[in-house]
């Protein structure tokens, strides 16, 4: 008796001291159980668990882990424990409170210990009470400090505070954020914000702030996942310049918007940033007016994309973005409503969201949009630091093609398919494509703009790319 | 407006004729405006009429956010926006037209005196009134300057002007004043006016200059707003030779074409 079995040595297949699962979660591909002659005899042999216990805990209360670790009673066998504590343990992980996480499964001891009883023992680390980060950030013409506090599990049950502040030479933001899942039943969960955020769009001549507060509830459904949002935005829109145009100018100053939105996403693909294999299906819906405020519009976008592995590592992907925005009541839509398109991130080879409808110059966004694209990713020519850093890397050609208009409501659908179909802006070229974590990317293109139309800012040839989210 | 703004606005300017599509823009005439920005916008109205521009007048919400300075009216002429009187002024003499040039040098001197005291004491009375006296803020100011905004933003923003105000109030030290202090500053600026004004049908005799407009502007405006109390108007009115050159002016520039 008395045999620990420290299971990181004993059995390679269950990693118990993997990584930490953070952003990489999909990183990390599911490892199978091999099944050599030595665990068969274990496999065979019928355990039962008689106690669980978390070593460790501070602030975090028990009845949220119950949930989490109840799966471990259920074992029949040996090989069943470690796999379920393995699973337990991930799931500890996932709730983003623990540092660390390690699983010691030993027979039963005390007076009423079964011969074959276990006791699993899960020993953590809370992560501390409050973590802070300090940023300096440069950007266009403006330099700025971020400072960010968290405080995670704060109430006990998984909760997480999070608060931002950027004071910049320019403009100051800040955002406050509370965060609770469900007990059991992490991908419920409910976020409530607090923020202003204050943006300059040098191609609008606008500068907005945004002073806002949110509620949302996220949950899945089948293989989808659901948010419902609440938000009410108090929005000050004014000219960055006394040059701006007239339109912009009359599109200065406070609005109220309240909306309610619906997001659906559907993700099978192995990674958010380059994938290899699968596809997205966001769709985007928000009605605003119907719960006060002094904005009414009904907004829906979707985006979809799939990815194809082909030859030699190289990726097929297409992608396809659409939008439509309809005022409701008199009012025309706000500049800050509408739609952008044109960019490093969207349609290469034109210049930040400079497309379609312009006044004097300052680009005022369009009411209807669509854009898809078509890239051809392979690994970097003769594949220098294969396995490592070479890897980051990708050589793409790609083709883009999009429109951006208004319509006018009363034509009907078919002619808001011809307007999106003629005047067409399309653009091709080739680059290299740098993955950032599992986050982020950075593009440096060369693009050629074909299809331009008059009052489009082109950027023809070399095109750098920062972001998030990429056509 | 800074020196080298100034400068490129007029050199601007010069090179154009005044356009027929001339616009003021100020707020909703009905549930928006309030006293102070009524009397600016009339007196550039004035103003506009007495040099023979023609202009349009445009009612908008949001008139004070779209305004360059910030502050009613402002003009949209060609494609330059230039918002109140001092700055319109000499906009309209970079396109040649003037009120002023006859003057000599003290008398101009002079115009730009009184047109500062009346920016400082009536203007300032009238924004005093407007949002430091609790009565006329509560039940004409707030509700009117929040009105095209649904809740809560229309309190937000009142409050917001109102506390703007009152700080400007007590940095130029009429914070502590009472009521009737205002009143009173009222009445001694009419007071100077009046005698200023004599017997002449204007300020520099037989020819209206931009302080006969800047003036018609506020003693108008204060003549046929209703308030809370009717004290400002009240002090106006013992001044017989100001309420003669306000029913003056407006006969000559603005029944006569509107008829």
């Amino acid at each position: 008796n008395g045999t620990v079995i420290p299971i990181g040595q004993s059995l390679d297949p269950l990693p118990m001291h993997g990584p930490e699962l953070g952003l990489q979660a999909d990183d990390i591909e599911a490892p199978g159980i091999e099944q050599d002659p030595k665990q068969e005899v274990l496999e065979n042999k019928n355990v039962v668990v008689q106690r669980v216990h978390i070593d460790g805990l501070g602030r975090t209360k028990e009845d949220l882990l119950t949930y989490e670790i109840a799966e471990v009673f259920r074992a029949k066998n040996l090989i069943d424990v470690m796999r379920k504590s393995h699973e337990a343990r991930q799931k500890l992980l996932r709730l983003g409170i623990f540092r660390k996480v390690e699983v010691v499964i030993d027979t039963s001891r005390g007076e009423d210990a079964l011969p074959n009883g276990l006791d699993v023992t899960f020993e953590v680390t809370e992560l501390r009470r409050m973590t802070g980060s300090y940023n300096t950030m440069v950007g266009n013409n403006e330099g700025s400090m971020v400072l960010g506090l968290k405080l995670p599990n704060v109430l006990g049950r998984a909760e997480k505070m999070t608060f931002q502040f950027s004071y910049g030479t320019k403009e100051t933001s800040y955002g406050l954020s509370f965060f609770k899942p469900q007990p059991g039943h992490f991908e419920r969960n409910i976020t409530l914000n607090v923020y202003k955020v204050t943006g300059q769009f040098p191609w609008s001549s606008l500068r907005e702030t945004d002073r806002g507060i949110s509620a949302e509830l996220s949950f899945p459904v089948w293989k989808t996942s659901q948010t419902l949002k609440w938000e009410g935005v108090w929005r000050e829109l004014g000219c960055l310049a006394r040059t701006a145009s007239f339109a912009v100018r009359e599109e200065s100053g406070h609005s109220l918007k309240s909306s309610l939105s619906h997001a659906m996403v559907i993700d099978t693909r192995n990674s958010s940033i380059l994938p290899r294999r699968g596809g997205l299906l966001k769709i985007h819906q928000e009605l605003a007016g119907y719960t006060g405020g002094d904005a009414s519009f009904l907004k829906e976008d979707f985006e979809i994309q799939l990815n194809k592995t082909l030859f030699w590592d190289s990726v097929l992907s297409a992608s396809l973005w659409g939008g439509l925005l309809l005022p409701i009541g008199e009012k025309p839509t706000s500049i800050a409503d509408r739609f952008y398109l044109g960019g490093p991130t969207s349609i290469r080879g034109f210049s930040m969201y400079s497309m379609g409808p312009q006044s004097e110059g300052d680009y005022l966004g369009g009411e209807a949009y669509w854009a898809g694209g078509v890239h051809l990713y392979t690994p970097l020519p003769f594949r220098p630091g294969r396995g490592g850093f070479g890897d980051l890397f990708r050589t793409h050609f790609f083709l883009n093609a999009g429109n951006l208009c208004n319509l006018n409501y009363g034509e009907g659908p078919q002619a808001h398919l011809k307007k999106l179909a003629e005047c067409l802006r399309w653009s091709y070229g080739l680059g290299i494509v740098l993955r950032l974590g599992n986050i982020a990317r950075l593009e440096l293109n060369y693009c050629i703009p074909m299809g331009v139309q008059s009052g489009d800012r082109i950027c023809d040839g070399v095109q750098f790319g920062a972001g998030i989210r990429f056509l | 407006m800074s020196l080298a703004a100034e400068a490129f606005v007029s050199q601007m300017a010069a090179a154009e004729p005044w356009p027929e599509n001339a616009t003021l823009y100020q707020p909703l005439k009905e549930d928006q405006i309030l006293l102070s920005d009524c009397a600016s916008s009339l007196a550039v109205q004035a103003y506009l009429r007495m040099c023979g521009l023609p202009v349009q007048v445009v009612c908008r919400a949001n008139a004070e956010y779209m305004s360059p300075s910030g502050k009613i009216p402002f003009i949209h002429v060609g494609n330059q926006v230039v918002s109140e009187l001092g700055p319109i002024v000499q906009f309209t003499r970079a396109k040649g037209h003037s009120l002023s040039d006859g003057l000599d040098d003290v008398q101009r001197a002079e115009m730009k005196a009184y047109m500062e005291l009346v920016n400082n004491m009536l203007l300032t009375a009238e924004l005093y009134i407007q949002w430091c006296d609790d009565a006329t803020a509560a039940e004409i100011s707030r509700p009117r300057y929040g009105s095209p905004y649904s809740w809560p933003l229309g309190s937000i923003l009142a409050y917001q002007k109102k506390w703007e105000v009152r700080r400007k109030m007590n940095a130029i030290g009429w914070g502590g004043k009472s009521l009737e202090q205002v009143y009173e500053d009222v009445s001694q600026c009419c007071q100077a006016l009046s005698q200023r004004l004599g017997t002449q049908p204007y300020f520099f005799n037989k020819q209206p200059t931009e302080l006969d407009a800047l003036v018609f502007g506020h003693l108008f405006t204060i003549l046929t707003t209703r308030l809370t109390s009717s004290e400002l108007a009240e002090r106006i009115k013992s001044f017989s030779n100001l309420l003669s050159f306000c029913r003056r002016i407006e006969q000559t520039y603005f029944e006569d074409r509107s008829s």
